[in-house]
């Protein structure tokens, strides 16, 4: 299991981004994935809870500011977000660990199987991260594709937009398990978005034409998530035209 | 550190190290309600409140909870013998089996119900969608939540009892009444006698213990100057060590000893827990020179923590020399395939070159007649199916402390199913009388059959004689998987000869059953399928065959079914080709040769069993079948004229779905006849209340209070008179264990006869005080003897005058019982599906079984064995495998991506209990624990090949399985 050797809750975001810039440090949101890591290593854990990075905020132009610190079961009780962003959320993780669970945990861990984050991919999700070289807005795709987090950056808060229709469709052994793949297709002004799970390192936007090579693992062969991609894929976009 | 919380609403100081989890922070300040499940969060288990926010405080480190309130159970538990509402809830619907989650169930439902007063059903079952439970399949934990929300807003909630349902069978007829899904459905026989206790869903014995949180479980002790041990595990598949340097280790500051295969005895047994003698092989030792899977033990260590335990394990330098290995099952008895067993002092290998340990045989007529049968036969259907290991997952991880006594007798306090096989089959391992070993098991947190081996106490054993201090070995979630023990993977040749009107001609079973490295249960798992298989049908010739093959996949052993899950799944399967083949219903083609009373069952001489009838040189037969009542209460529940309905088969508006049903027959066999043996004791108290103790062993099934039941029902008392002591070598009379579906029908028989020698005693006495001269006269009931006259004594009376007043006794009895019986159960299980046929996605929709279990003791905890089962089947079903990637490490060894079911993902179900009066049993009883895990797996897959026309014949039946077959 992963140790923590040692545990700091630092006040100020200045001092958090002080402590996370050590190399043997680790931000602790929810603790959900940090604690049940079962590699063996030793790390420091930087516990974010005491910096307010919590809170729900719509804003202008139909976005809704989501803090990082927002646990899962807090977007899905609420009502400013997209419905589809809501279920994602209550989908993620089973009631214990959607109470601890936070956002910021789920964007910066970039799980593949994520519905949440493929849901915030298509409402065109921006990620506010501090740094040592100041805050910055980065698009949510950008952010998984650099994953993991280069030191001492803290992810503050979330932007999602609020408006177009959306829909999201899915393939798994059980109702409740984690999707073997996962579609989410959301109309924009110009078209539509569609974002898929289980095809790559991590949840991925695709536009018509891209060539997948998911790797495959005991609960889906590459071909079978090509397969299902496509199935998905089409499933979600009828449903939002 | 030092932190500070709340817990339960008084300020705490808490010293504890930065990585310490709220788990065990909480267990150290004296709250073992919280219990360890996983170290992934993944269970449950140690769920707690923080600020009011249900969370796992497996994955919650004590310093984040730092600041905040922390809830227990414990805060709930305001006086002795008193319960919260909840908790009262939880005890009445039934929704307690081992009860090791009981405080995380609580505390969901209390955070729920803070919330919301009037939860849907869905918002329960999302709300305790954390909380995993293998053990009860939902129903009554729902039940149990919305009683309580009834409680909480003043409402008086219906009691739980059997709802009645009139015999379809007869004629009689008549809809089911509209009840809560928890409530079992009963169908009454006219032959069964009226009882008081017996048949009513009395409370369990241990529930209030259970539903507090209060320490109870084999972890729930402190024990001065413990040590931890941790088992160094092989990380090949195949290997020979070759050295082991343990200096680095045994120089780290807190070990006390670090054991192997060069400093400790080399002592052969087979680890599977049975009757002595032991089946051959005993191809183990406690440490081996050899690893024959990943996760086989290398080493142990004992040290002042769990940490330094493992700090040494990984300072143990290995030289391996690494093996070619084999993990198919039919890939590792084809000649060239690397040898498992080639050391020269394992005897009873059948064929060690060929990785066969043993071989089972069996069969009605010669193999010349039985090729004639299927020469002759105008259909001959052949198929080859393949089931997976599954893993038993218990919530409570395999647990044993040890210690050495005042008398420096050793104790092994133990999560075990099988006490008395413990003891007497790590007494030579350890070089030790068995008398100079007690083994006790208090409550566990559910065994399933995995716990029915002898598997941490060896360990143990040796690190406590090493030390003389007590030590304590739990296994990780991870080793649970790859360590514990396994359902045995098979592959499964079944074949079948019919006439044109779908009567069986000639049935042949051949089976390579996988047991691993080692064959523990090899041989009598794979007889056990043999005798499933060939049972239930009529059938003029039959013939089975199976090679138990040695692989290097994780060790096999004892599973709920034991042998009966992947013969029937074989068998259910190929009957619907059958009658899909033949154009028949395959109801009807089953009904043309089901065995029904007085039917022969040809094949189990044949399989090893020597019951009674066997002895006398008889076959034996059925003695009580309610076949036909099952099949027709689980038709009309599910709806089985559907299945004709073309616009319900394929809904309009969801083109990609089609719908279809699927029916299996099952059968299980009920205790081993004439090897499975109980014994029981009962004394009388003061106060007219009696003691029973047996060596029988309640894994969280509800066995002690169906004991309890049965013993209050001869001796006129409720079961709350009576007081379970159990599973205790030293204080225990001897009882085999928990298997094979003996306890309700051995144990309790046993219990039967106690209190019937007990109960003569008694009316001797109150026929004297009641200046009767016939004791035969007196009856008890409701605590009294009573005169034919109405005039009675109480128990107490009777107790007092037997303990103090003249010619004083003891009154107490003991007794035991073996049967030449095995008489089986019979169930019919019905499934309705949805197939999403683009996605080749699975959503069973509803499950069906009806049970003929002979007069069901207690249907709350009986119906809820079925749920619970039907759960772990639909696991079989659909999602749990233990895969292994080249190298042969398991690549899902965890809760998550395996998939248990949850309770936001286990669909709707309803259990019939329809009762047969068995003559055999104690009340006219049979066994219910393992039967309902046989037929959901083929009733899935028949009613995928119903909805879609397509056959699957490898389980787990997963979308990309199903999907495949669609598009082939």
């Amino acid at each position: 299991m992963v140790t923590a050797i040692a545990y700091v809750r630092p006040v100020t975001i200045d001092e958090a981004m002080e402590l996370l810039a050590w190399s043997g440090a680790v931000a602790l949101a929810g603790g959900t994935r940090v604690n049940s890591d079962t590699t063996t290593r030793q790390v420091e854990v930087v516990d974010l809870q005491a910096l307010h990075l919590g809170g729900i905020r719509a804003e202008s132009g139909q976005l809704v500011r989501v803090g990082a610190m927002t646990t899962l079961q807090q977007l899905v009780d609420c009502d400013l977000l997209p419905a589809v962003v809501r279920e994602a959320a209550r989908r993620e993780r089973p009631s214990t660990l959607r109470a601890q669970g936070t956002l910021g945990g789920c964007v910066a861990t970039g799980d593949a199987e994520s519905e949440l984050l493929a849901a915030l991919l298509v409402h065109e999700a921006v990620v506010h991260v501090e740094g040592p070289a100041g805050s910055e807005s980065v698009a949510l795709a950008e952010l998984l594709a650099g994953l993991p987090l280069a030191g001492g950056r803290v992810i503050t808060a979330v932007s999602v937009r609020t408006d177009g229709r959306a829909a999201a469709a899915r393939t798994a052994r059980t109702t409740a398990d984690k999707p073997i793949v996962a579609a989410v297709a959301r109309a924009t002004p110009d078209g539509h978005l569609v974002a898929l799970t289980g095809v790559a390192r991590t949840p991925v936007v695709v536009r018509t034409g891209d060539e997948l090579d998911p790797p495959g693992d005991f609960r889906g062969s590459g071909e079978y998530r090509r397969a299902l991609a496509d199935v998905l894929t089409t499933r979600v976009v009828e449903a939002i035209s | 550190m030092d932190i500070r919380i709340t817990l339960n609403g008084a300020p705490q100081s808490v010293t504890c190290a930065p990585g310490d989890s709220l788990l065990a922070v909480l267990r150290r300040l004296g709250c073992f309600s919280v219990r360890n499940g996983s170290e992934t969060g993944e269970t449950g288990a140690a769920a707690v409140l923080l600020d009011g926010r249900l969370v796992a405080a497996d994955v919650l480190l004590a310093a984040q909870a730092g600041g905040h309130e922390v809830t227990t159970v414990e805060s709930l538990n305001v006086a002795t013998g008193e319960l919260h509402p909840i908790q009262e809830a939880f005890v009445e619907s039934g929704a307690l089996q081992s009860g090791y989650s009981a405080g995380a169930m609580v505390l969901a439902t209390k955070a729920l119900l803070d919330r919301v007063p009037d939860p849907s059903e869905w918002q329960i079952r999302d709300a305790l969608s954390g909380v995993l439970d293998r053990e009860t399949g939902y129903v009554k934990v729902v039940d149990a939540v919305q009683r309580a929300a009834a409680l909480l807003r003043g409402e008086k909630p219906e009691p739980m009892a059997p709802v009645v349902v009139a015999r379809l069978t007869d004629g009689a007829g008549g809809p089911v009444p509209d009840a809560p899904a928890a409530m079992p459905r009963l169908v009454p026989a006219a032959d069964v006698p009226v009882t008081h206790v017996v048949g009513k869903g009395a409370a369990k014995v241990d529930a209030v213990k259970l539903v507090k949180g209060n320490p109870a479980f084999v972890d729930d002790i402190e024990l001065r100057g413990m040590l931890y041990a941790k088992v160094l595990r092989s990380p090949h598949a195949h290997a020979r060590i070759l050295a082991i340097d343990d200096a680095e280790a045994r120089a780290l500051p807190g070990v006390h000893a670090v054991l192997h295969t060069f400093n400790t005895p080399r002592v052969k047994y087979a680890s599977g827990g049975q009757s002595w003698p032991n089946p051959r092989p005993w191809d183990q030792v406690s440490f081996d020179d050899k690893v024959r899977h990943v996760g086989d033990r290398v080493a142990a260590v004992a040290a002042d923590s769990i940490e330094i335990a493992e700090e040494a394990c990984r300072r143990i330098a290995v030289t391996y020399d690494v093996l070619p290995a084999v993990f198919d099952e039919v890939e590792a008895i084809r000649p060239g395939a690397p040898v498992i067993h080639d050391e020269e002092d394992t005897e009873g290998i059948h064929d060690a070159a060929r990785n066969i340990p043993r071989q089972v045989d069996g069969q009605t007529v010669s193999d010349e007649e039985l090729e004639a049968a299927f020469e002759a036969a105008p259909h001959v259907f052949e198929r080859t199916f393949h089931v997976q290991q599954q893993h038993t997952c218990p919530i409570e991880p395999a647990i044993t402390i040890g210690w050495l006594d005042e008398d420096e007798r050793l104790v092994l306090r133990s999560s075990t199913q099988v006490p008395f096989h413990a003891r007497r089959m790590v007494a030579p391992l350890l070089g030790l009388p068995v008398k100079q070993i007690r083994v006790v098991k208090p409550r566990i947190g559910g065994g399933f059959g995995g716990k029915q081996e002898m598997l941490l106490e060896d360990v143990v054993g040796h690190l406590v004689l090493a030390t003389r201090r007590p030590v304590r070995l739990e296994l990780t979630r991870e080793e649970e998987f790859v360590s514990a023990r396994i359902r045995h993977a098979q592959t499964v040749t079944f074949r079948a000869a019919v006439d044109d009107d779908g009567h069986l001609l000639g049935l042949d079973h051949h089976v390579v059953g996988n047991t691993g490295p080692y064959a523990t249960h090899g041989f009598t798992v794979q007889s056990v399928s043999g005798q499933r298989g060939l049972s239930q049908y009529n059938c003029p010739a039959k013939r089975y065959h199976a090679d138990v093959a040695y692989t290097n996949r994780p060790v096999a052993g004892a599973f709920r079914g034991y042998g009966a899950p992947q013969a029937l799944f074989a068998l259910e399967s190929l009957m619907d080709d059958v009658a899909h083949g033949l154009g028949l219903d395959p109801v009807e083609l089953r009904r043309r040769n089901w065995v029904r009373t007085g039917d022969p069952l040809d094949i189990l001489p044949a399989l090893g069993e020597r019951g009674a009838a066997e002895i006398a040189g008889e076959l034996p037969r059925v003695t009580s079948c309610a076949t036909d009542e099952c099949v027709a209460q689980a038709l009309r529940a599910i709806g089985w004229e559907r299945r004709n309905d073309p616009a319900w088969r394929q809904p309009a508006d969801r083109p990609n779905i089609r719908r279809g049903l699927g029916f299996a027959l099952c059968m299980q066999a009920t205790a081993i006849p004439n090897l499975d043996m109980g014994g029981a004791s009962i004394k009388m108290n003061d106060d007219g209340s009696f003691n029973l103790l047996v060596g029988a062993t309640d894994l969280g099934t509800g066995a002690d209070t169906v004991l309890a039941q049965i013993a209050a029902e001869v001796l006129g008392v409720e079961t709350g008179d009576v007081i379970v002591y159990a599973a205790d070598t030293d204080l225990t009379p001897f009882d085999v264990g928990a298997y094979a579906d003996s306890t309700t029908y051995i144990s309790g028989m046993a219990v039967m006869k106690a209190a019937e020698a007990v109960r003569e005693r008694i009316v001797l006495r109150a026929a004297r005080l009641l200046g009767l001269d016939d004791p035969g006269q007196v009856e008890l009931r409701h605590q009294q003897a009573w005169a034919p006259d109405g005039r009675s004594v109480t128990l107490q009376d009777v107790a007092l005058h037997a303990l103090h007043i003249a010619d004083q006794e003891q009154i107490m009895a003991t007794a035991s019982h073996v049967s030449g019986e095995s008489p089986p159960p019979f169930a019919a299980q019905t499934v309705e599906i949805e197939v999403d046929v683009d996605t080749g996605q699975v959503t069973v929709v509803k499950l069906v079984m009806a049970v003929d279990a002979g007069v069901v003791i207690n249907p709350t905890t009986a119906s809820g064995q079925v749920e619970g089962a039907m759960v772990q089947a639909l696991g079989y079903a659909l999602t749990e495998d233990l895969v292994l990637d080249e190298q042969g490490r398991a690549v899902n060894a965890r809760i998550g991506p395996y998939w248990i079911f949850r309770p936001d993902d286990t669909p709707p179900m309803e259990v019939f209990l329809v009762q047969t009066m068995e003559p055999s049993g104690p009340f006219g009883a049979k066994s219910i624990g393992e039967i309902a895990i046989d037929g959901v797996a083929p009733a899935v897959r028949n009613a995928i090949l119903d909805a879609t026309g397509v056959t699957v014949n490898e389980l787990p039946l997963t979308p990309e399985r199903v999907w495949r077959a669609l598009h082939a």
